[in-house]
């Protein structure tokens, strides 16, 4: 019996409890979380129809697995947002035809440029990473994000921002280490 | 023992595998280190918390409810409520399905056998319906648990269906447009929970029918694909209804 009814539980009670095969906690694990994950599937799927496939894989996944979050290593939350991005990351994988190939420029800022986070609900790390990203040189902080949401390798980012391999990588590569420089302080 | 630049490496490759960047073989590579290693883990942990954030950026967005229900189909849940039974029981399934072309016949046994042993049980409303195909074989029978709101629909067959394509469940009510059910199988039964909206409509004057349609689903949330059988509901078939009805007020536990 759960009695803490006026306390709403924690995302790691909810995966706790679903470890315990307790159905009504993985529906609200479900309902709390999919709205976001499924926010992130139809982004870098860019498809409903296999958005929603890869979102049923994983929650089927978070069923079955449930017993192998570990809450000393990670927030339950990012516990599921890398087991939704990881299917996401396999199956652009093994179809490599549906992957973008529309030219970018990483040197320039988008016309939408992202900025800081306005939501309110926005997390502190969000907040953080943000401002680090905001630090960078906008063709080291591009990539990152065009990476992130695309799901796509070196190689095809190379060949849609139409510069060389080795370029490509050392942009991100810089700005992955200058983001840990900056996140730890 | 790793050197410093070795680990410096090993980060930077963690931190590319969060970001997405590896090539399959690479990503491969990095997963069997985390797996073998707790220190990979940890460092690879490291690069999640800092990366991932990053995901907040997308605008939440509510799946369609099909996807919820499709998610308890597959993982053979009925109702939040009830816990378990031998509705549940994927080896009964299976044992009825075994031998697919005597499917009928060996469920009907089963349920005789169990209706000899058994008191009568006190009525149930139970609906069935079986779907034909054009060529007047029966593709999928379908039983409807009413109070519990699931269906079972189990292939009379296997059947065949083209490559890449999956059966998909619709009820159609008289004169009106054609709702989701949820993804059935070619080969196995397939235990499906029934929203209130469906429920409510589950009558004689509607119908079942299976349309074929791309993985997941029809994407347009109506039939895409060709309506390959069909069927009217009705009662269930006397002696079904007891039986099945025993069967789910004896179910044992579920096995672990």
């Amino acid at each position: 019996m759960n009695d803490t009814c006026t306390d709403p539980e924690t995302l790691e009670q909810l995966l706790a409890r679903t470890a315990m095969r307790d159905r009504a906690a993985f529906e609200q694990l479900y309902r709390q979380t999919s709205p976001r994950l499924f926010g992130l599937c139809v982004r870098m799927m860019r498809d409903q129809g296999e958005a929603e496939e890869v979102l049923q894989e994983a929650f089927i996944t978070v069923w079955r697995r449930a017993e192998t979050y570990n809450p000393t290593l990670a927030s339950a939350n990012t516990w599921l947002t890398t087991l939704v991005r990881n299917r996401i990351i396999d199956r652009l994988r093994q179809r490599r035809e549906n992957t973008s190939t529309e030219a970018i420029d990483l040197e320039r800022v988008p016309d939408e440029a992202h900025g800081p986070a306005v939501r309110a609900e926005a997390s502190e790390d969000y907040v953080r990473l943000e401002r680090c990203l905001g630090q960078l040189d906008v063709k080291y902080s591009r990539s990152v994000r065009e990476a992130f949401f695309t799901g796509a390798t070196y190689k095809e980012l190379a060949m849609r921002a139409q510069v060389p391999l080795a370029t490509l990588k050392s942009w991100i590569r810089r700005a992955l280490m200058q983001l840990r420089t900056c996140l730890e302080t | 023992m790793n050197t410093p630049a070795d680990e410096s490496a090993d980060d930077l490759r963690y931190a590319e595998y969060v970001l997405g960047v590896l090539e399959a073989d690479e990503r491969a590579a990095v997963e069997r280190e985390l797996a073998a290693s707790s220190a990979a883990a940890a460092t690879e942990a490291q690069w999640r918390e800092r990366l991932l954030p990053l995901a907040e950026q997308v605008a939440p967005q509510a799946p369609p409810e099909r996807l919820w229900v499709r998610i308890r189909a597959a993982l053979d849940f009925d109702s939040a409520r009830s816990g378990r039974g031998l509705w549940d029981n994927l080896r009964l399934w299976h044992w009825l399905t075994l031998g697919s072309g005597a499917l009928l016949a060996g469920a009907c046994a089963a349920l005789v056998f169990i209706l000899v042993h058994r008191a009568a049980a006190p009525p149930i409303p139970f609906m069935a319906a079986t779907m034909t195909e054009h060529n007047g074989q029966v593709g999928w029978t379908a039983t409807m648990d009413i109070r519990q709101a699931r269906m079972v629909v189990v292939p009379a067959a296997p059947q065949t269906v083209q490559p890449g394509r999956t059966p998909e469940l619709w009820l159609v009510p008289a004169g009106g447009r054609p709702i989701a059910v949820g993804l059935i199988s070619t080969h196995a039964p397939i235990t499906l929970a029934l929203s209130a909206n469906l429920v409510a409509r589950l009558g004689p004057s509607a119908h079942l029918a299976v349309s074929i349609e791309p993985p997941g689903g029809s994407p347009t949330g109506e039939p895409t694909g060709p309506v390959v059988a069909v069927g009217a509901i009705g009662a269930a078939p006397a002696g079904i209804v007891p039986a099945t009805a025993q069967l789910l007020r004896t179910a044992p536990q579920r096995p672990a």
